[in-house]
């Protein structure tokens, strides 16, 4: 694999990742689950992209898979995640070439793409300060002095507005409200200026005002610092108000790619469309809500053709049904994608 | 108004719970999780009760229900037989006539339906206690309850665990449904459930209101979701309620700091609607340790001297408009903006 990367080329724009084919399958007693089926997408250096789906659709694993955090029971089975650290670098690297446990991938991970996780409880260690859990990767990947590290670890938590930051640094996660150890889980992540950060659900778990607070932390962030963000959710009005680019995931494939004012206002694919039309919009929606039909498949069970043509209100009985359908484009110039024939 | 269609009246319902410490369990403090609320429901109206987590929302529906023993305060239910009656002061015998009338819809369809029963025995057991049904009557009761909420019937020896998340919700709404009950309390009924199936048991929830007319206490987080399908909304803060009014009122021309803050806060589904107001700082108050005066003069940017010293009470500032903010009359807050009717359109059908 290794002797093809010079001759990728990465288009017109830089991107930090290309995500080309992404097959990941889980063999479990149960059967075999396609978690993904060929996922591609890239994301635009300093740019925020939002994956977007409904629970098992593959968003997370989507994530998981680049920092090669995938359980072992979870196969790659096919694609490419090429990463490239700085816009001058030449050729990117496949991430997939190395081990999860290799030297080089533990050198990426945690300092050149990091992570933020739903819960903030369960993904902190509950027997460390806080200060310490942030000087564990800067110790790992910066510097080797220990009051150096500690200087680094208040510094970070200050930029992520932390009121009394040594105080904080001295305390365990038990003691932090669930706003707090979110902030505590965005400082960690960015205690090395990672080129890429992978937010899974990072508010999902907090109160509205308490989101509100994340998400302008992290928008507020990403401007000042430029790292990119792969921002995983399931919350339209989240991605509406955080995400520069969406891709709209369903059963283990993107099924649109759009700039996110597009995904918005000119949604092509069914399921966005279905999607949009099922939120309550405020002051607008009385009365019935559109609502999809049915549910997500059974993950063991395998879709011929188009994934959603069996919940699909417009799908072609004879075409969907048995072809998937080819990722088309819709604007060249914008970048927007879909997968359906209706739109081919 | 006539007192008549008065469903439901709580009158400084308070629900403490003790904090227990050290070797002999002595009583150290009280999280006062529902500390003196009031409000009413009318027949076949929704009411919701919007709060974050912590603010006492959950416990409110159930101590209604006894399912949490209250710990002081009135809960007049107005039962089509018994006439009105204080559920809080109703005995063991009593409280059996009531319940039939009085019914709730977990938020968790995992947890809470019986894994080991079937759905039939599940959606069944409220006819059988009640002693309304038995033999054929009941299994064409049940089939007939499955069937108002979307299950097909020949699903009824099955186990929950068969079923998605969505399809359990229906099934909890079956059991809720099944004694046609006056109130249902709702208990976060869609947040564990995905947007497209969301939508679903939303809907259905709406048809079976207008089909049988019964009141919903809609108990939930999301503000969107509130403002779909109440009539009047209360907001809770802490255990008290700081604001209700009819619906678009709370939304359009809120009255209380606090409903202001939480309306900023939510992301609004529209790309082009990039606001960065005002954001609340801090974090909720714990109910163990409230602060003094108004529990959210701390995070409050009108406060005022008063506002640490002194509890506002809930008043009707006119059209049933209540707020509890010592400056409610005079201090002018801003809603929510609606976002813009987006036309969606799907592409047309066609054949090969």
């Amino acid at each position: 694999m290794t002797t093809e990367s010079p001759s990728i080329n990465l288009t017109s724009h830089d991107d930090v990742v290309r995500v080309e084919d992404l097959k990941v399958s889980f063999y479990t007693q149960l059967g075999v689950v396609r978690a993904l089926n060929g996922v591609s997408f890239n994301i635009p250096r300093g740019r925020v992209l939002g994956i977007v789906g409904e629970s098992g659709c593959g968003k997370s694993i989507t994530g998981l898979s680049i920092m090669q955090l995938v359980v072992a029971a979870g196969r790659t089975e096919g694609g490419r995640i090429l990463f490239r650290e700085d816009a001058g670098q030449e050729p990117p690297v496949n991430i997939l070439d190395y081990g999860k446990n290799s030297p080089e991938m533990r050198k990426i991970r945690g300092n050149n793409i990091s992570m933020i996780f739903q819960e903030p409880m369960s993904s902190l260690n509950p027997c460390y300060t806080v200060g310490n859990q942030i000087e564990e990767a800067i110790l790992l990947h910066q510097t080797n002095d220990k009051t150096e590290a500690h200087k680094r670890a208040v510094e970070v938590l200050t930029k992520v507005g932390m009121p009394n930051p040594s105080r904080i640094a001295g305390s365990y996660p038990h003691e932090l409200s669930g706003g707090m150890r979110q902030r505590a889980m965005i400082a960690m992540a960015l205690s090395c200026n990672p080129t890429l950060l992978i937010a899974d659900e990072p508010t999902t778990a907090l109160d509205v005002t308490t989101e509100a607070q994340i998400l302008d932390l992290m928008r507020g962030l990403q401007s000042e610092i430029g790292t990119s963000i792969m921002f995983i959710t399931h919350n339209m009005g989240v991605v509406a108000q955080m995400c520069d680019e969406v891709a709209v995931m369903y059963m283990g494939r993107v099924v649109e790619r759009a700039t996110v004012d597009d995904i918005f206002y000119e949604p092509r694919h069914p399921y966005t469309i279905s999607l949009l039309q099922s939120i309550p919009r405020l002051g607008r929606t009385k009365g019935r809500l559109a609502s999809i039909e049915g549910s997500v498949p059974d993950p063991y069970s395998t879709t011929p053709g188009c994934s959603f043509h069996p919940r699909c209100p417009v799908a072609i009985k004879g075409l969907c049904d048995t072809i998937v359908p080819e990722e088309t484009i819709v604007d060249a110039a914008k970048g927007h994608t879909v997968r359906c024939h209706l739109n081919s | 108004m006539t007192t008549d269609d008065m469903l439901l009246e709580v009158r400084g319902l308070k629900k403490h719970f003790p904090i227990r410490t050290g070797l002999m369990r002595r009583v150290t403090g009280m999280v006062k999780a529902v500390d003196g609320i009031n409000f009413h429901i009318r027949k076949g109206e929704t009411l919701g009760l919007v709060g974050e987590s912590g603010c006492g929302k959950s416990t409110a529906g159930r101590a209604i229900l006894r399912l949490h023993e209250p710990t002081a305060g009135e809960v007049i239910f107005n039962d089509p037989v018994l006439g009105k009656i204080d559920v809080t002061q109703a005995d063991r015998e009593t409280m059996m006539k009531l319940r039939p009338n009085m019914q709730i819809i977990f938020q968790d369809p995992f947890t809470s339906l019986n894994p080991r029963l079937t759905v039939g025995q599940i959606v069944g057991e409220p006819l059988e206690i009640q002693h309304r049904a038995k033999g054929t009557e009941l299994s064409d009761r049940v089939a007939e309850l499955l069937q108002e909420v979307g299950i097909r019937p020949e699903n009824m020896t099955r186990y929950p665990h068969a079923f998605s998340g969505g399809q359990r919700q229906r099934i909890g709404i079956a059991r809720a449904l099944a004694l046609n009950p006056s109130l249902i309390i709702c208990d976060e009924p869609v947040s564990a459930l995905d947007v497209s199936i969301q939508a679903q048991v939303l809907n259905l929830l709406d048809e079976l209101q207008a089909k049988y007319g019964m009141a919903y206490l809609f108990v939930g987080h999301d503000l969107s979701v509130i403002e779909h399908i109440s009539d009047r909304v209360a907001v809770m803060y802490v255990g008290y309620i700081v604001e209700m009014a009819k619906t678009d009122k709370l939304y359009f021309s809120p009255k209380h700091p606090y409903t202001e803050a939480l309306l900023n806060a939510i992301p609004k589904a529209d790309p082009r609607l990039r606001t960065r107001p005002e954001r609340l700082q801090g974090d909720v108050p714990s109910p163990a340790n409230p602060p003094s005066g108004c529990y959210f003069h701390p995070r409050c940017r009108y406060a005022k001297d008063i506002c640490s010293v002194e509890r506002p009470p809930l008043t009707d500032i006119g059209d049933e408009h209540f707020v509890a903010c010592h400056f409610a009359r005079e201090l002018s807050l801003t809603g929510v903006q609606p976002l813009s009717d987006i036309k969606l359109q799907m592409p047309p059908a066609r054949s090969v």
